[in-house]
């Protein structure tokens, strides 16, 4: 906690599109350069644009950052500043990553702690900057209650419940050899242990981060073919990724790429034209197509407006059932058979946006609708403070999983090894639960065990 | 009280109590120079064992080891007590080795009492203290019964289980500080007069039996060692004539007569208040929270050569007597057994330990140190580990010097310390090796390491063991670094692990990371290196093992700990004040009870988080700063 170089998010992301990123402490500029291997020759205070990679070497953003070397800083330490687009994943991707490379998540009132005893606040200020930490730390264990759901925390005690079970029948055999009583092995506990990180896989990916945010929302174009559909990607996209032809079946892959509105980020899939051909290939893939719209969160149907829609395609939009679906009808620049309301009507009230592809118009008013969707499933989510117990949840999770998996690979090592990796697996749950299980260590071993001469 | 007279005798410390707690403490004082009075109300009980007959176990022995390097005099009178030597643990891992004795309880006493004689700065003063003196909030002397004070610059109460002491054998309530020993009551009633706070504890112990009575052909045995090892760095020999012990368990019928009388038992009626051990539950106990269990192991172990008790390991119990009996006609070998002494629970005050420094001086009362079993601690490894802390300080208080601190990661002393100035005593505390976070570098074989310099220091020890300890070291080193830059080549390799791991053993290792491999031996290694063995004794291929095996493990640890040294580096001025709004209400409350002398003590608190913490240190970087002007 002291002297720990620490990382938060410090605007709301959402709001102006932009979101900051920052970090402080003595680590601050080694942990910049792993990402933007030239930032330690950057002059403090002066603003560079950079592409950021993850350790697996996939862009996380384009990024402007910036270095503002101690003690000319807010904390007086070193301090980076990260403006990367807001939204939910790339925020939380990039605070991982820096995590990743030594950086703690701040906690409560962290930098202005940081600011005060490095003499950046006023001594007079210590009341105001002693409210500040208790009224953040209110606010965290009041999101964590709230958004968590105590959900997380519960699934996770449960984690912990089974660690500490382990634990102490690991603990036992140590301190307690001279009892007969029970004792570990090394198959039970490898199984637990797998059983374990199983869950904390699970947690990590569906809980922790909602697993849609941490993918984006995933978005597919379905439609007959040349109804403008890869026109439509590419208008979406800003650029000429998917081909467009008027010759039907040109587009027979799946194409995915990421696009961002209002803050949030989305993968866009565009699928190949839904029609009756005796096409091997062409088949597969509108197979694909539709197996992708299956699990999609949102589906973009693209009828042509101009000739309207005709009976197959009710069929195929019927096949959809609840799903998530809004209907484009494009080529409005051909003009409309139908409006928008009266498909919406004869298709049993589903949305429609009437717009062409090709001359832009109507893109925004699609663009709007699907942003709203996103914020009607997640507005809960979009707190700095989310954010924030995310990243150190599924770090701290990660972390858990990590250090089992070591375990299991040393499980010849003895107990008094394979104790340390339970316990440091216990901690580890410990950030996310608040609680010091270790501590309950000897209150286990007596209430199970029958200890004592 | 005390005479206004200057030439009353007056010594610079005092200590009450000859225990195991009093006997260290005595010794410390008088090694380091200053003329030291041990006041005890009976001589004859100087160091006795009240219940088990044994010394170290797992976490004990540690314990044992640390004082021992610290230059006490328990490691010494139990190499020469024992007799019967153990290394338990030593299927495990050497972190988790512990020596444990058998202890011939009057040896043991003898030897203490020869050592307390030949301390020449020490005076053996036999009668039973009823007060100490304060003024101003400072100690004075103490109060004899029936005689004159003693004037002293401090104080030490090692008073055990004797503060108001009751003893329990089924519905009969008998006042005293152990079985045949009056209580101290008087000296109980004046320090809660003074405004200590005091609580009740209990413990118990089994029946002995007349050794003649017994059938051991009907039991299992349990013999000692072949090669036993010393618990003192000073012994250089250890050679026991060795007794064994014996194992027989209750059974169903056993059980029977214990639920049939439990309306009996003390522990259930209500009579007993005072919370005992869970680790060392009595047999009503066992029998009551764990019906499932259909059979207690028992230990048959030796009081003394000298006498014919045998002490039942396993068999605590205040039951009636007469139950105590029907309960032995069970037990296989124990059928026809007569019991000399009855089992009993005993309830006492202690002084919860919130109310002491981490010095385990009173916060109350300067100069006045509690040592022992009056802090809330129970067994004798635990009482003689406070009591030499509480010698070493206070003559370092009278020469106007810091405290020893002794930190969590360097001795289980300093686990100990730490926690009884940290966490709250509902039960009787007694060590236990997951209680430290960093075990793997608090080996009993390496207390010397990590402690001799200390009793260098203050010439409780004299040089040369410290000088050997020093060389043995570099030359273990220099080994290390030899295994650590060779590579033994593949075809070697196989040769070696040609059993353990016959498919992939053939390729070249360093020496070290072949040594990693679990079952690979050192003296194997050693052969096929290429300037021949590495010459060094035993103790240092021991030494040597042990580094190799845990190298990672240990280097982890390390990192841990200064990490933790950090917190604990940030002193809290005694007089900071708590009454911080912004604190959680109950970290306030916690710490305005505990009072934590550190930032890291504040972290070890329950209830206290990391945002306290923040809060904490705006505060006291805010009085630094206004100190500094
Ligand atoms: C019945 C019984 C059962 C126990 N069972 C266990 C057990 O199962 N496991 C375990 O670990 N420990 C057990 N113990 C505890 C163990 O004996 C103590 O922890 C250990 O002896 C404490 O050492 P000490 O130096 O603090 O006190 P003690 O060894 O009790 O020594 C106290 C000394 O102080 C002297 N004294 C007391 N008051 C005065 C006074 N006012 N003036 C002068 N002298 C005074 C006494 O005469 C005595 O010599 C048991 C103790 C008893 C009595
Ligand atoms: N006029 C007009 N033509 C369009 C529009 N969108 C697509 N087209 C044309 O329709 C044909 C098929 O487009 P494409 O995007 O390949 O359709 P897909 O098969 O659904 O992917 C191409 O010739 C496009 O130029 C639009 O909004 N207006
Ligand atoms: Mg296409």
């Amino acid at each position: 906690m002291y002297g720990d170089t620490v990382v938060a998010l410090s605007t709301p992301p959402g709001e102006s599109g932009i979101a900051v990123v920052r970090m402080s402490g003595r680590e601050a500029v080694k942990i910049l350069s792993g990402m933007i291997p030239d930032a330690h020759t950057w002059e403090t205070h002066k603003i560079h644009k950079r592409k950021i990679r993850g350790t697996d070497g996939n862009l996380i953003d384009e990024v402007l950052a910036v270095i503002m070397r101690a003690p000319d800083s807010y904390t007086g330490e070193d301090v980076v500043e990260i403006s990367c687009h807001g939204s939910m994943l790339i925020i939380t991707e990039l605070i991982e990553e820096l995590i990743a490379r030594g950086a703690v998540v701040a906690g409560p009132g962290e930098f202005t702690k940081k600011a005060y005893l490095n003499g950046k606040i006023d001594l007079v200020q210590a009341e105001a900057v002693a409210d500040l930490i208790a009224a953040e730390t209110r606010l965290q264990s009041l999101v964590a209650l709230e958004h968590l759901g105590g959900g997380l925390s519960r699934k996770v005690r449960e984690v912990e419940d089974k660690l500490l079970e382990q634990l102490s029948l690991v603990e036992v055999s140590i301190d307690f050899s001279q009892e007969d009583i029970e004792t570990w092995s090394a198959a039970e506990l490898t199984e637990v242990s797998r059983e374990i990180r199983k869950k904390l896989r699970s947690l990590i990916e569906s809980e922790v981060a909602g697993k849609k945010l941490r993918r984006g929302i995933r978005i597919t174009l379905l439609g007959p073919r040349n109804a403008g559909k890869s026109s439509l990607y590419n208008a979406l996209l800003g650029e000429e990724r998917a081909i467009v032809s008027s010759i039907p079946g040109t587009t027979r892959d799946l194409l995915r790429e990421r696009i961002h509105i209002g803050g949030f980020t989305f993968y866009l899939e565009d699928t190949a034209g839904i029609a009756e051909t005796g096409c091997e290939i062409e088949n597969r893939g509108i197979s694909i197509g539709r197996e992708a719209a299956r699990i999609a969160d949102l589906v973009l149907f693209v009828i042509d407006g101009n000739s309207g829609c005709e009976a197959q395609e009710e069929r195929e939009l019927a096949r959809m059932g609840h799903r998530e679906v809004i209907v484009v009808l494009n080529k409005k620049d051909l003009g409309l058979r139908e409006d928008e309301s009266k498909v919406s009507v004869r298709l049993g009230g589903v949305k429609a946006v009437a717009l062409s592809a090709k001359e832009g118009e109507g893109l925004d008013k699609l663009r709007e609708e699907i942003f709203s969707r996103a914020v009607m499933s997640s507005a809960a989510d979009l707190s700095r403070e989310r954010i924030a117990l995310n990243a150190r949840q599924a770090a701290s999770l990660a972390e858990a999983e990590r250090t089992l998996e070591k375990l299991e690979r040393e499980m010849d090592k003895g107990a008094e090894i394979l104790s340390l990796y339970i316990r440091e697996a216990l901690e580890a749950c410990g950030r996310v639960t608040g609680r010091a299980a270790a501590e309950e260590l000897l209150d286990t071993i007596f209430n199970r065990f029958c200890i004592g001469k | 009280m005390l005479k206004k007279d200057k030439k009353a005798p007056g010594f610079s410390v005092i200590v009450i109590g000859g225990g195991h707690a009093g006997c260290e403490a005595a010794l410390a004082s008088a090694r380091i120079g200053f003329d030291t009075a041990l006041i005890t109300i009976s001589r004859a009980d100087i160091a006795r064992m009240p219940c088990n007959p044994a010394i170290g176990g797992l976490a004990k022995g540690q314990l044992v080891r640390e004082v021992d390097a610290l230059g006490g005099e328990m490691g010494l009178c139990i190499d020469e007590a024992g007799i019967q030597f153990r290394m338990l643990n030593r299927a495990k891992g050497p972190a988790v080795w512990s020596p444990r004795a058998q202890a011939d309880k009057k040896v043991y006493h003898r030897r203490m009492l020869k050592a307390l004689r030949e301390e020449k700065n020490l005076t053996l003063i036999e009668g039973e203290a009823t007060a100490v003196a304060v003024r101003n909030g400072k100690v004075e002397g103490v109060a004899i019964a029936g005689g004159e004070g003693i004037g002293g610059k401090k104080v030490i109460l090692a008073l055990g289980t004797f503060p108001n002491g009751i003893m329990h054998i089924g519905e009969k309530q008998i006042p005293g500080g152990r079985e045949g020993e009056p209580p101290s009551c008087l000296l109980s009633d004046q320090l809660a007069g003074l405004g200590i706070e005091r609580r009740r504890l209990k413990t118990g112990t089994p029946p002995r039996l007349e050794k003649s009575t017994l059938d051991y052909s009907r039991c299992q045995i349990q013999p000692g060692d072949d090669d036993p090892v010393p618990f003192s760095f000073r012994t250089r020999r250890l050679q026991p004539d060795q007794v064994p012990c014996y194992i027989t368990w209750t059974n169903g019928r056993t059980h029977e007569i214990i639920a049939a009388n439990i309306d009996r038992a003390p522990l259930f009626t209500g009579q007993i208040k005072g919370t005992g051990p869970r680790y060392c539950p009595s047999i009503e106990d066992k029998v009551v929270r764990f019906r499932s269990r259909e059979r207690h192991q028992l230990f048959l172990e030796p009081e003394s050569r000298e006498s014919e008790e045998i002490y039942v390991n396993g068999l605590a119990t205040s039951l009636p007597a007469d139950v105590q009996e029907r309960i032995l006609r069970t037990i296989p070998g124990l059928e026809e057994a007569r019991i000399v002494r009855y089992g009993y629970a005993i309830e006492y005050d202690f002084f919860p330990p919130h109310q002491i420094h981490r010095s385990l001086e009173s916060r109350k009362i300067e100069g006045l140190y509690f040592a022992g079993q009056v802090n809330g601690t129970s067994g004798y490894e635990e009482a003689a580990a406070q009591g030499i802390v509480a010698g070493i300080n206070a003559c370092l208080s009278i020469r106007k010097e810091p405290p020893i601190f002794l930190d969590r990661h360097q001795a289980y002393i300093g686990v100990l310390l730490d926690d009884l100035v940290t966490k709250e005593i509902d039960e009787p505390y007694r060590m236990f090796t997951s209680r430290a976070e960093h075990r793997l570098l608090l080996r009993q074989d390496n207390a010397d390491e990590r402690l001799m310099k200390y009793a260098v220091r203050y010439r409780l020890l004299g040089k040369e063991l410290w000088e050997e300890m020093i060389c043995r070291r570099r030359r273990v080193e220099r080994a290390r670094r030899r295994l650590a830059a060779e590579t033994v080549p593949a075809d070697r390799c196989k040769g070696i692990l040609k059993e353990i791991l016959p498919e992939k053993g053939a390729q070249p290792r360093l020496a070290t990371k072949l040594l990693q491999i679990p079952g690979v031996d050192l003296e194997e290694v050693e052969s096929v290196l290429k300037d021949g063995p590495l010459g060094l004794g035993e103790r240092e291929r021991e030494m040597l093992r042990i580094r190799i095996k845990y190298e990672g493990y240990i280097r982890r640890q390390k990192k841990m700990a200064d990490k933790m040294l950090r917190m604990d580096k940030i002193k809290i001025p005694s007089d900071f004040s708590f009454e911080i709004e912004a604190l959680s209400a109950e970290a306030r409350e916690k710490l305005q009870i505990f009072k934590p002398e550190n930032l890291g003590q504040a972290s070890r608190i329950s209830g206290v988080r990391a945002s306290d913490l923040s809060i904490l240190m705006i505060f006291l970087e805010r009085r630094n700063k206004q100190e500094q002007g």
